[in-house]
């Protein structure tokens, strides 16, 4: 008899809970009324409260109300878009501390020759080229494990570990005998840009936005580009392909090398009052250097925000695929009294025409396959691919021209690199011109 | 506001109410716990206020909401779920009236509509649809993320309308497949004379299940001159269905006594269910054939009468869903309702079949050993499935299951030989040999 009323009690009291503090928390509910609207959540609280408290009797095996929630919560915010979740104190007060221990590697870029692990490059300010590491070096053994046989993954595995702490790698030199070398590991920032001279045209690989010293780097790599030609940069690749993103804010300033001013992007909330709005600064590195960039359905995010920026402001040419399409942006809410916080889609980002990127990507100016047409439509993953992703309401531009696809030759060898050989191309005749005004007319601002 | 706050005002003073009166009279040790759940629910709140505020859409809320308890249900195992207002109504007019279909047991795995059986006899069979197929598409449409209910509503239709499906089988190419949509006739016991023994094979326990054995019984006892000398009784690939036609189905084979209970949380929720006395099939040799797609009903008539001694069962380890989902209508059902899990399923002899299913007397493979381990997907291997409690209690039941996993591995399968034609059905012909020659009553003195 006492369980009983027990329940009731509390079948009671949770609807007042939840009512209450719904009410308290929704400025929509208090400030501005929506009677059919307010009503219907309400009475949809009362049915999760009934749903709640018929779980917890009934249930064939007993559960806390911990648990029930957190399943509860899941639902509601993984039924939003497939970018939106709920972390539970202890999963958020790791991912915190995920970012403040960061890890640390020594410094060097390997690949595998002859079954053993080469150093293809040292980076100069890293741990392993203070110890005397250099590249062409081999490294024969991690900690004392051997790592001839081991794929390459296993071996940086290996060699990966908490900034601070020091490692013996054993280093095989040209015509010296191996030698065991510690290397106290730091948190070393990989190359954040590859550059190189490309049939006379300058050349970068931006392989991830995830690094503060981008811009830097990039600008870096420009000039050391400028010394190698001895003389202007006649043109110049940007190679954002498969480049999955990263921080916002060197989007920003990646795409104001090359822009006087002006605004890069918009991200907008549900309201016009949540609207910010990304500016260029003032000055450009090469206001006159030809520019094409280079995209597939693998670059994403800040990527596409760079793309989209050079592409509506009429600065570069983008040629490849179209782009993933991830143009939302997510907000860590930490819910302050219970430990645990919600990862939440708050905004949208735009271009600078005022188009949306989210779940359609940056369409290029021209469309270049990577491998030789095999008759077949081969379905890309992209953000439209994932269950209940958040939609984007234009739909114009946004399928890819088939016909209009520019193919390898069937007998193309893969170690060539097409897209990159028609951005030369472009370069390198007036179709770099064409491509410019045609874009001119498809991107015109508000 | 006006029409907020008295809402508001109303629901809060009820609860009031109630919370003041819990402080008198409720035992001091359970406030920390009222404290808890007050907590949680002022999180979920919370977490919906700002949902509401700050995404960067609209939402509904009442979806919202609907999705919570979607995923707070989800989260208990694979068999609970939210039955939403339309998908209850649908729910009682499918039982009842008729219309065309394929004639398929389903069920969502995966977010994917999955075909747990075709059924005996309809399109889904005649069309070599099998058991454990997915539907990717119907009638070239995606079904991803599609609600059950939504997709059996889409599959059904007039008789005699066709309709394409497309099928996602493991380790082929998709293949669509189109049928003409039948009234399904759920005719569910079938029986035949094999080698002068009785061949019963029940596909789903309906609610003409019992009636459909009596007769089979009757007329299979006619066809043999008066006297069946066996019965094999067929529970290959049936899903289960109905608690007590499994009991009446048992009570044909057993002289009353227990067959089956089922156990809930509290000892007072404990339901015996008792055979009727009187045996229809007394004194007739039997085995049951089961595999790894017997479930349910169909393994709480395996382990009665395994447990009670009453026959062979032969074939290989049932699926182990031995969990009871009550629908609790939820005002009425304008709200829709609830399918919980509230109870196990107990053997007599009080093992529990959840998640270990019932193993056989006798292990007969249906298909040839090719020394690959054919992983047949059973109860257990459903994500986030309740364990069966007489493994899962402490480090004695840890001890318990490194055991059965030591004797399943010992376990000697009688495989056909390689080239043996499926059709020809190795695990019936092993059944009527045991009741023909000679060894039944050793084997079963020696079973269990």
């Amino acid at each position: 008899m006492h369980s009983g009323f027990k329940t009731h009690l509390k079948r009671g009291a949770a609807i007042a809970v939840l009512a209450t503090s719904f009410a308290l928390w929704s400025p929509t509910l208090s400030a501005k009324p929506q009677p059919e609207e307010d009503k219907e959540a309400l009475a949809r609280l009362e049915l999760f409260a009934d749903v709640f408290s018929r779980v917890r009797e009934q249930y064939v095996e007993e559960v806390t109300d911990k648990e029930l929630i957190e399943a509860a919560l899941n639902g509601a915010l993984a039924s939003l878009d497939p970018h939106s979740a709920y972390s539970p104190p202890a999963e958020f007060k790791e991912q915190r501390e995920a970012v403040k221990r960061e890890y640390g590697g020594l410094g060097i870029e390997v690949t595998t020759e002859a079954g053993l692990v080469k150093v293809n490059h040292a980076i100069e300010d890293g741990p392993a080229y203070a110890a005397g590491i250099r590249g062409g070096d081999y490294i024969t053994a991690v900690a004392g494990v051997k790592t001839r046989g081991k794929s390459l993954d296993d071996a940086v595995e290996g060699m990966r570990g908490l900034a601070g702490d020091p490692i013996t790698v054993t280093v095989l030199s040209e015509g010296q005998a191996p030698r065991d070398i510690v290397v106290v590991r730091q948190v070393v920032r990989g190359r954040a840009v590859r550059h190189r001279v490309e049939n006379g045209l300058g050349y970068v690989f931006i392989e991830t936005f995830n690094n503060t010293k981008l811009t830097d780097d990039l600008t870096k790599a420009l000039k050391s580009i400028e010394r190698d030609l001895g003389g202007a940069i006649p043109g110049l690749i940007i190679d954002m392909r498969s480049n999955r993103g990263g921080l916002l804010d060197q989007s920003v300033s990646v795409s104001g090398l090359f822009m006087d001013g002006g605004e890069v992007l918009s991200a907008r909330g549900r309201t016009a009052a949540d609207t910010e709005r990304y500016h260029a600064e003032d000055g450009e590195l090469y206001p006159n250097m030809p520019i094409v960039v280079l995209v597939n359905s693998g670059s994403a995010s800040a990527a596409e925000i760079v793309a989209g920026a050079l592409q509506d402001r009429g600065r570069a040419v983008v040629i490849g695929r179209r782009t993933f399409g991830k143009g939302s942006v997510q907000s860590v809410i930490p819910l302050i009294k219970h430990g645990g916080a919600l990862r939440m889609t708050t905004q949208r980002y735009y271009t600078p025409s005022g188009q949306s990127i989210q779940g359609r990507g940056i369409m290029p100016d021209m469309l270049v396959a990577i491998a030789p047409d095999t008759g077949e439509i081969r379905k890309r993953f992209r953000e439209d691919s994932l269950p209940n992703s958040l939609l984007n309401p234009d739909d114009t531009d946004y399928k890819e021209d088939h016909d209009a696809i520019i193919y390898p030759p069937e007998d193309w060898s893969t170690s060539k690199d097409f897209q990159l050989e028609k951005a030369i191309e472009v370069l390198k005749t007036s179709k770099h011109r064409t491509l410019l005004t045609e874009q001119s007319s498809r991107y015109k601002f508000p | 506001m006006k029409y907020v706050l008295p809402t508001l005002g109303a629901v809060a003073a009820v609860a009031l109410f109630a919370f003041s009166s819990s402080n008198q009279t409720a035992i001091a040790v359970e406030r920390p716990s009222y404290d808890e759940t007050f907590q949680q629910l002022e999180l979920f709140a919370d977490v919906l206020a700002r949902v509401r505020s700050d995404y960067v859409v609209d939402v509904n809320d009442g979806e919202l909401i609907e999705d919570a308890i979607n995923g707070m249900l989800q989260s208990l195992d694979p068999h609970s779920s939210y039955v939403n207002p339309d998908e209850f109504r649908d729910l009682q007019v499918s039982t009842s009236g008729e219309y065309g279909g394929l004639g398929m047991e389903v069920t969502t795995e995966e977010g994917f509509v999955k075909i747990i059986t075709p059924i005996d006899d309809t399109p889904a069979k005649r069309a070599g649809v099998k058991a454990g197929d997915y539907i990717t598409e119907i009638e070239g449409e995606s079904i991803m993320g599609v609600s059950l209910s939504d997709a059996v509503k889409r599959m059904r239709g007039k008789p005699g309308e066709p309709i394409t499906i497309t099928i996602a089988r493991e380790d082929e190419e998709q293949m669509e497949i189109t049928m003409v949509r039948e009234v399904i006739k759920r005719q569910v016991v079938k029986y035949e004379v094999k080698d002068g023994m009785g061949y019963i094979r029940i596909s789903q326990f309906n609610e003409k299940a019992d009636e459909g054995l009596a007769a089979a019984v009757t007329s299979l006892k006619k066809e043999l001159g008066g006297k069946i000398p066996g019965i094999v009784l067929d529970l290959r690939g049936n899903p289960g269905g109905l608690l007590d036609q499994s009991v009446k189905v048992s009570s044909a084979f057993l002289d009353g006594g227990e067959v089956v209970s089922t156990r809930g949380r509290t000892a007072s929720d404990t339901e015996r269910y008792n055979g009727e006395r009187g045996e229809l099939a007394k004194g007739i040799p039997l085995v049951i054939l089961i595999d790894g797609a017997s479930a349910s009903a169909s393994e709480i008539v395996a382990g009665a009468v395994q447990d009670r001694g009453r026959g062979l069962l032969v074939g290989m380890t049932s699926f182990g869903k031995g969990s009871v989902q009550s629908v609790i209508p939820l005002r009425g059902g304008r709200d829709g309702a609830l399918r919980l899990t509230t109870q196990r399923y107990y053997t007599p002899s009080g093992r529990s079949i959840q998640g270990t299913g019932i193993d056989p007397d006798i292990y007969v493979s249906a298909i040839p050993d090719d020394g690959k381990e054919h992983k047949i997907r059973r109860e257990a291997d459903l994500p986030n499935t309740i364990p069966n409690e007489d493994a899962s209690e402490d480090g004695a039941g840890a001890e318990d299951e490194s055991k059965t996993e030591e004797v399943v591995a010992d376990v000697m399968i009688d495989y056909p030989p390689e080239g043996f034609e499926i059709e020809d059905d190795y695990q019936l012909q092993k059944a009527i040999e045991i009741l023909k020659n000679g060894t039944y009553p050793n084997l079963l003195a020696n079973a269990g």
